[in-house]
């Protein structure tokens, strides 16, 4: 027996730390809530770093468009000046609108008004491998972030936090594929739960018979009790319903461009 | 200790380059992962105790920047390690080519093992149809990074010395009596 073992002692070694190793990430599954000493360290270790290549890549950008890069910039600037007319068309038109919405609301008393404090926050990092999607972001436990928070762009949904050092969280995404959020569609109030799907959202359980379309709008349900009541996730894309089956397939795409996003919002409050 | 902490900065700048600075240039997909090639050279060049050690470190800090859960990747890479290990025993680990092939053969092993344990252990649904189309830009980027990294090595060591295989290397070297 001991011969054996000494025989397969170095196989033996590689089986049990593998078991370990195995044993650890089994364990930190059921610990998702939490950020351990190691994961904090390296956060909090890399934050400075991130921020400091985010910074410097800005500025050789910056310096590159405003001084080098002027190629179009006549042009673009006729295209500009008649955008700006346009806009100021538009933003009297919006005012006119808030103004409208406003009293409207009181009059009608819409208890559904998503009205939170939040914290604007920095992307510094995107995730390390192709197949999750996470982002690190600039604030972290000191500015009062903490695990479960949900972080929302002007767009849309971004996702939720799920790590935290003191100076970074890391978010992730709601096209990540581990990602699952309560989902209503808008139009029809079909409910159903918004599933990441890398590049793209899915929205499971919607029944075989309930009424979606392409192009409507998808927004949180705030069943979960982590995201407010109302936010756009997405617009419907594609709509499938077997001839069997009880839900239908439903693709999503995500109302958010994650691939330019660089200023998001964490939503650090109750509702008022 | 100094070629420890040496393979952990690097390590440091693998993920911070992933995360701050590939980004801005390419896709996703098309990021190569860097700590992957580190980890098979860690496995061609170290001694196994130091080899393992630094692969619990470096798949640690990959998991703190990927994904939801401590350990996965420490488990992938440690996997890998082993296999380039079991593997190193019968090549000729000298052969720059042969580097490559193990880069691509590690990008799949990588793949794979990340399918099996977030469907087997997280139950995270769809990830294999997230890992799979993304397999092949994964496998480029691998293979022209490390392509690019090999040549500018060699040519590195080629004005600075006369040896002509892969530096660091010397514990294979040794062993096989290169």
């Amino acid at each position: 027996m001991r011969d054996l073992i000494r025989r397969y002692r170095n196989l033996l070694l590689a089986v049990a730390l593998l078991l370990s190793v195995l044993l650890l990430y089994s364990y930190n599954l059921r610990q998702k809530a939490s950020t351990t000493f190691f994961e904090r360290a390296v956060l909090t270790l890399a934050a400075p770093f991130q921020a400091s290549i985010d910074g410097a890549s800005d500025a050789v950008f910056g310096w590159w468009q405003h001084y080098l890069w002027l190629v179009n910039a006549e042009q673009r600037n006729v295209e500009l000046v008649q955008e700006n007319l346009q806009l100021r068309k538009s933003l009297q038109q919006v005012e006119e609108f808030r103004l409208q919405n406003e009293r409207l609301r009181e009059l009608l008393a819409f208890v559904d008004d998503i009205d939170r404090p939040a914290l604007p926050a920095q992307v510094i990092g995107e995730d390390v491998s192709s197949w999750a999607r996470t982002i690190t972001i600039d604030k972290g436990t000191r500015a009062g972030l903490r695990t479960g928070l949900p972080v929302v762009a002007a767009d849309g949904v971004v996702g939720r936090i799920i790590k935290s050092s003191p100076n970074s969280s890391r978010v992730l995404l709601v096209t990540d594929a581990s990602s699952a959020i309560a989902a209503l569609v808008q139009r029809t109030r079909t409910r159903g739960v918004a599933r990441g799907r890398g590049a793209e959202l899915s929205l499971d359980f919607a029944l075989r018979d309930a009424d979606i379309e392409p192009n409507d709008l998808l927004v949180t349900s705030g069943m979960g009790g982590v995201f407010p009541k109302g936010l756009p996730l997405g617009q419907i894309g594609q709509v499938e319903r077997d001839e069997f089956g009880l839900f239908q397939r439903v693709k999503v795409a995500p109302a958010v461009d994650f691939s330019h996003l660089e200023e998001v919002l964490v939503v650090v409050g109750e509702d008022r | 200790m100094r070629g420890f902490f040496l393979y952990l900065s690097l390590g440091m700048l693998a993920v911070l380059l992933r995360t701050s600075v590939f980004p801005l240039f390419f896709t996703p997909g098309f990021c190569p992962d860097l700590l992957l090639v580190l980890v098979i050279y860690l496995g061609l060049s170290e001694n196994m105790l130091r080899a393992v050690l630094l692969t619990l470190l470096l798949g640690g800090m990959q998991d703190s920047f990927s994904g939801t859960s401590l350990g996965l990747y420490v488990f992938v890479c440690l996997t890998i390690l082993l296999l380039v290990r079991l593997l190193s025993e019968h090549l000729n680990v000298e052969s720059p080519p042969l580097l490559i092939l193990l880069i691509a053969g590690g990008t799949v092993t990588q793949n794979l093992l990340l399918a099996v344990c977030l469907t087997m252990f997280a139950d995270v649904g769809p990830v294999v149809q997230v890992l799979l189309p993304a397999l092949p830009q994964q496998m480029l980027a691998n293979l022209l990074a490390s392509f690019l990294i090999l040549s500018f090595v060699l040519k590195i060591q080629h004005l600075f010395g006369n040896r002509a295989g892969l530096a660091g290397l010397v514990y294979q070297s040794k062993r096989h009596g290169t």
